[in-house]
């Protein structure tokens, strides 16, 4: 039996976009055992809610993360809604998948170019990232911004999009796929890939299910979970959703679901506006939630399933407004993970989990 | 499949055994948080089962009191746990990855239990606006009653009056409009 020792891992680390701590304790090349250590960018951003009222803090929401902004501000005033018992006009909702939709593909596109650059594949990482632009194009050209993109508001949305613009968000997805598939063929056939990722990082589904995992890191342990399978909003209005699952475990595996889940986005925006109604785009809200009233909501972002939580006390400020992100949900997932690979293979795991700090810490 | 979700009250000796039961039925623990309230702090713990989510809430929870760790049963909860610590002053034992109020750095003490007096003021009036617009409803529904009532007597006077004699009930209504004057010369 060799010698312990604890290497401390981040919080500056090149693989780590995000500030996360990891003491590792290691006996010769072996991981034996992973402490997560988060809480460099704790922001306070819920206890804000205090001080904004209910319709200003979907632009407090959406700043919890530049990747998820907008399945923040679209959690948040699914909740808000709920507990006010507002409904949304369908229109609205539509719109709402449509975006909430294009940020998953960009987002996983963005993973993908940061996987391919851990294991030393920089110009895969290029192409990703080259591919994700078009993505940002798109919200550009429909919402203003890039990355906030300010359109949700609490009762449905700010802008609409027209004829024109629907027609230009399909010819712009059908080039990206063409393009993204190709890709895709050098992250599930390459050989250098496949060796860095194949059996690393194994997590079982019985694992999976007792940490709680979500997102596409249970997903790649064959837990067929997927929010959006709940129907809520216009994900009702699909002819069909089956969570894409893996049955591996293993790195390999939650690249696979990632790069799979890409091209079941564009479908499901595609199904979106060929099925988009007409009609109002938002109602008024007035009034505020009642003293004591709760409301609680799931969405499924990027990383996985988002929790939140409203609380009203009568005025327009919430008393309570709490959103437990994927990432929050999955560190115990990745401190088993983690325990018992090698030291080389530590960064391929917590990159594959797609931790996003800024969001659990909020 | 379709999305539910409701709240279901909890007490603190509860917790272990409603986590392991939880466990044992298939129940997928969502998460747990922390929310300030006049008299203490409310712990919320979600589970979620078929699109069913249930929030199990544990109402004023004191300074002084010390609430099990559910991390032996899940450990997904070490991060909730310890951020309730740090953030809302907490006292949770025996968290299987314990931080020792080192999670987050914060400045203050349990800064998430801090309400600006503005924002209590705000609460304040907002309640008694609430109250004041309740008593109101309360008298407008119960004069309502009451004029309902008058208005069934009116009508039961007035069947009464087509059944009479016309000659007859002529007089009787004379006799009722006399006796209204009087009772108004009265209060003037």
């Amino acid at each position: 039996m060799g010698k312990q020792t604890i290497i401390p891992f981040g919080p500056q680390h090149p693989v780590l976009p995000e500030p996360l701590h990891l003491d590792l304790v290691v006996e010769d090349e072996k991981v034996i055992e992973a402490i997560p250590q988060i809480g460099f960018v704790h922001r306070g951003l819920e206890k804000l809610v205090e001080t904004r009222d209910y319709q200003q803090f979907v632009y407090v929401a959406e700043r919890i993360c530049g990747i998820c902004a907008f399945g923040h501000s679209m959690g948040y005033a699914e909740t808000v809604e709920r507990l006010m018992g507002v409904e949304v006009p369908e229109r609205a909702q539509y719109l709402r998948v449509i975006w909430h939709e294009l940020s998953r593909i960009h987002s996983h596109i963005l993973w993908l170019g940061l996987a391919a650059d851990a294991f030393g594949y920089e110009s895969l990482f290029m192409h990703c990232w080259r591919l994700r632009e078009r993505v940002l194009d798109i919200f550009q050209k429909t919402c203003g911004g890039r990355v906030i993109l300010s359109v949700v508001k609490v009762g449905g949305v700010v802008r609409d999009i027209d004829v024109a613009q629907l027609k230009y968000i399909l010819d712009v997805l059908e080039g990206l796929r063409a393009e993204y598939e190709q890709i895709c063929r050098a992250f599930l056939k390459d050989t250098s890939v496949k060796n860095r990722t194949v059996g690393v990082g194994y997590i079982s589904t019985e694992d999976a299910l007792g940490l709680s995992m979500v997102g596409p890191f249970a997903r790649a342990s064959n837990v067929d979970y997927d929010v959006r399978s709940l129907g809520i909003g216009a994900y009702g209005q699909l002819s069909d959703f089956q969570p894409i699952v893996s049955s591996d475990g293993d790195c390999y595996a939650r690249m696979e679901v990632r790069t799979r889940e890409v091209v079941q986005s564009i479908e499901i925006i595609k199904e979106m506006i060929l099925r988009m109604p007409q009609g109002p785009i938002a109602v008024d809200v007035k009034g505020a939630p009642a003293d004591g009233a709760e409301s609680s909501m799931v969405v499924e972002q990027p990383r996985g399933e988002c929790y939140y939580y409203a609380r009203g006390n009568g005025t327009k400020y919430l008393d309570r407004m709490r959103m437990r992100t994927p990432t929050s949900q999955n560190l115990a997932g990745m401190t088993v993970a983690l325990a018992g690979c090698d030291l080389a293979d530590v960064n391929t795991i917590i990159l594959t989990i797609d931790p996003c700090i800024s969001c659990t810490e909020r | 499949m379709t999305f539910q979700s409701q709240f279901v009250p909890l007490s603190i000796e509860e917790l272990p055994a409603l986590a392991v039961r939880c466990k044992d039925d298939g129940w997928r623990f969502v998460q747990m948080l922390a929310v300030a309230v006049e008299d203490g702090v409310n712990l919320v713990y979600s589970f979620m089962k078929d699109g069913v989510l249930v929030n199990h809430e544990i109402a004023s929870v004191k300074p002084e009191d010390h609430v099990p760790s559910i991390t032996d049963t899940f450990l997904a909860a070490f991060v909730f746990e310890n951020e309730a610590h740090d953030l809302f002053g907490v006292q949770i034992d025996n968290i299987a990855i314990d931080f020792g109020g080192h999670f987050y750095a914060v400045s203050q003490t349990s800064p998430m239990t801090v309400i600006s007096p503005a924002q209590k003021e705000a609460r304040e009036k907002a309640r008694k606006l609430a109250a004041a617009k309740a008593a109101k409803e309360a008298k407008a529904a119960k004069e309502g009653g009451e004029a309902k009532a008058q208005d069934g007597e009116d009508a039961e006077l007035e069947a009464k009056l087509a059944a009479m004699d016309p000659e007859k009930a002529a007089k009787v209504r004379a006799a009722m409009a006399a006796k209204a004057a009087k009772a108004e010369g009265k209060e003037a």
